[in-house]
């Protein structure tokens, strides 16, 4: 059941990523509305399958790889419906569900099982701690494809992206929802590991990163301020920052040892 | 004087800049991202920087290693400039409040980051750390940073799933101020004891072998250090002076301690008759009871060892605590009115200043 409904999620999202690639080239209004709902097709089925496991496991699961990258997936999902759904980004789906589907894609092949909950996760701090930090990760990823696409629009320009001034003002409000979000987060966290192991702040590198990630985005609230950093500037900084946010997630969890293993 | 005025202002707006803040964010971040690694890559150095506070580990490895440790006071120094240009921002608006309230929810988090940051210098100069203490029912551990006070393990019960797999551990501790109780709590995963910057945590638990269970001519009974076992026939007592789990003869025949680990365990026992001692000696089980012993007609047969749960606590003192947590409500609330504040703007169609 599991992997029917990921497969029928990741073949949504496959679809629609094919209805944005043709739209590129055949300027179809029809296809836009088609791959949209396919995206919704996909996040329901998501949506669904995150609930049942959700149940299933009494916990939310996200404690291992798969189920990272199945949230991560979801919160990106869930942020490209909230842009396009509110400010009609259209073409602009087209990179970010492609990110979305390798992100998912690259689940695929890893158990879905539920792992048994470490005791010091029975917590809603730890609950409330992966949300916040997801769905920051998320826009932040968003943010990443909003600068990737202005920087596109500057240079090569493309009709069926919006407006130079339209995608700065969605990729500012990316980059503060993200921090607002990962803010709660940071926080979130910080309660829980001061009930759990008595200090609200580690000397692991996970901690050490992720406070980074907030400093660096903190910095980027104040830089959109800074006429020299505006445009291309924070389209630049919305790509550094997101690779900040990658090597906090995925390169301290594969690459390195710390107390938030990926396995 | 009016140059005087004028190089106040431009002092005064240098501190509050926002290039200032971007440039002080920066160099923190770049600092610590490569320290980051260094730290990771040199455990030797860094390992034990949880195990302490930032001032004793400084002092303890940091200073001795300063090729490794010197970006850390660089960081630290930076991240102190930057909440002091926050500082300065957030008091520069507070003069500004009756015509810029609506940016309250920024501020809020500004007012947040200095109270953290001032909170976490306070705990890594002004606190300590007591890592992974073991503690056996009964006892007591004094806190030494804090004359007077002590710990005691009133109970600890370990919480085993069917499977075998250790679920919580519980220990029902007090905190002592001579004999004064000041605080009693069950410590278990995510419920810590806290009393004032005093934070107990549950690390893990072990057991421990205190004694054996033997099989006499009056029934089973557990001999434990103390226990006394009166030989009812010939009025005979058979007092426990000690246990320990690992023992071993010397070349001079004397029994020394070995460890805690159950392997070679020893009784040293008292003989007695009407308070008369008539026989004081080591039975080590291994090697079959005493002549002694078996000469007065004891019968001992040991069947299984006897174990006592030990909880492992970590005790730590943050003086800055409470700062850190006002600090965070400040960012959280600052974060919501920022956000409904943010959506209000663009309601508005308001574009953010350019600086």
């Amino acid at each position: 059941m599991t992997k029917i409904m990921l497969y029928s999620a990741f073949a949504a999202y496959a679809a629609s990523v094919l209805c944005y690639l043709l739209n590129v080239g055949l300027k179809r209004r029809s296809l836009q509305t088609v791959a949209l709902l396919l995206v919704l097709i996909g996040f329901v089925i998501q949506t669904t399958q995150l609930g049942l496991r959700w149940n299933a496991a009494g916990f939310l699961p996200v404690t291992n790889l798969f189920a990272t990258q199945f949230f991560f997936s979801w919160a990106l999902a869930a942020t490209y419906l909230y842009f396009e759904l509110r400010y009609r980004i259209h073409a602009s789906g087209l990179f970010v569900m492609f990110m979305n589907l390798l992100l998912l894609g690259s689940a695929l092949p890893r158990d879905p099982q539920l792992p048994p909950l470490i005791p010091s996760l029975d917590t809603p701090l730890f609950t409330l701690h992966i949300i916040f930090s997801f769905v920051g990760y998320a826009l932040f990823a968003m943010a990443f494809s909003l600068g990737v696409l202005y920087l596109f629009q500057r240079h090569i320009g493309a009709h069926q992206l919006p407006e130079l001034s339209q995608l700065r003002k969605l990729n500012e409000e990316a980059i503060f929802l993200g921090f607002a979000l990962f803010t709660l987060c940071m926080i979130a966290g910080s309660l829980w590991a001061y009930i759990a192991w008595g200090t609200y702040f580690s000397w692991n590198i996970k901690s050490v990163w992720s406070t980074l990630v907030w400093i660096f985005y903190a910095g980027m609230c104040h830089a959109k301020f800074i006429r020299r950093w505006q445009g291309s500037g924070y389209a630049w900084l919305s790509i550094a920052g997101f690779g900040v946010v990658l090597f906090t997630y995925l390169g301290i969890g594969l690459l390195l040892e710390s107390n938030h293993p990926l396995e | 004087m009016a140059t005087d005025k004028t190089f106040a202002q431009s002092l005064w707006s240098w501190c509050c800049s926002l290039k200032l803040t971007i440039v002080l964010a920066s160099l923190a971040t770049l600092l610590t991202m490569g320290g980051s690694l260094v730290m990771h890559f040199n455990p030797r150095v860094f390992s034990g920087m949880d195990m302490q506070v930032l001032n004793d580990w400084w002092q303890l490895r940091g200073a001795d290693n300063l090729r490794l440790s010197w970006w850390l006071p660089a960081a630290g120094i930076s991240s102190v400039l930057l909440a002091l240009n926050t500082l300065c921002c957030l008091i520069d608006w507070l003069g500004k409040v009756k015509t810029r309230w609506r940016k309250s929810g920024e501020y809020c988090i500004h007012c947040g980051f200095i109270l953290i940051v001032t909170a976490f210098c306070w705990g890594g100069f002004g606190g300590w750390r007591l890592p992974e203490q073991v503690l056996q029912v009964g006892q007591t551990l004094p806190l030494p940073e804090l004359p007077g006070h002590y710990l005691r393990l009133d109970h600890f019960q370990p919480v085993i799933g069917d499977s075998g797999r250790p679920l919580d551990m519980l220990s029902d501790l007090s905190l002592l101020r001579g004999d004064l109780v000041l605080k009693q709590e069950q410590v278990k995963t995510n419920t810590p004891l806290i009393y004032g910057g005093l934070v107990v945590v549950p690390v893990s638990f072990g057991q421990r072998a205190d004694g054996f269970r033997f099989a006499t001519a009056n029934g089973i009974i557990d001999l434990r250090q103390g226990a006394q076992l009166a030989l009812a026939d010939n009025g005979l007592d058979l007092q426990v002076l000690n246990f320990w789990p690992d023992a071993a003869r010397s070349g001079a025949g004397q029994v020394v301690y070995r460890g805690d680990q159950l392997n070679n365990p020893a009784f040293e026992f008292v003989l007695s008759r009407a308070g008369q001692p008539l026989w004081r000696g080591w039975y080590l089980l291994r090697e079959g009871l005493p002549q002694e012993l078996r000469r007065h007609g004891v019968i001992l047969r040991p069947t299984d060892p006897l174990g006592r749960y030990y909880s492992v606590l970590t005790a730590n003192y943050d003086p800055g605590a409470y700062l850190a947590l006002v600090g965070s409500v400040f960012i959280g609330v600052g974060v919501w009115l920022a956000l409904f504040s943010f959506y209000y703007k663009r309601a508005r169609g308001d574009r953010p200043d350019v600086a």
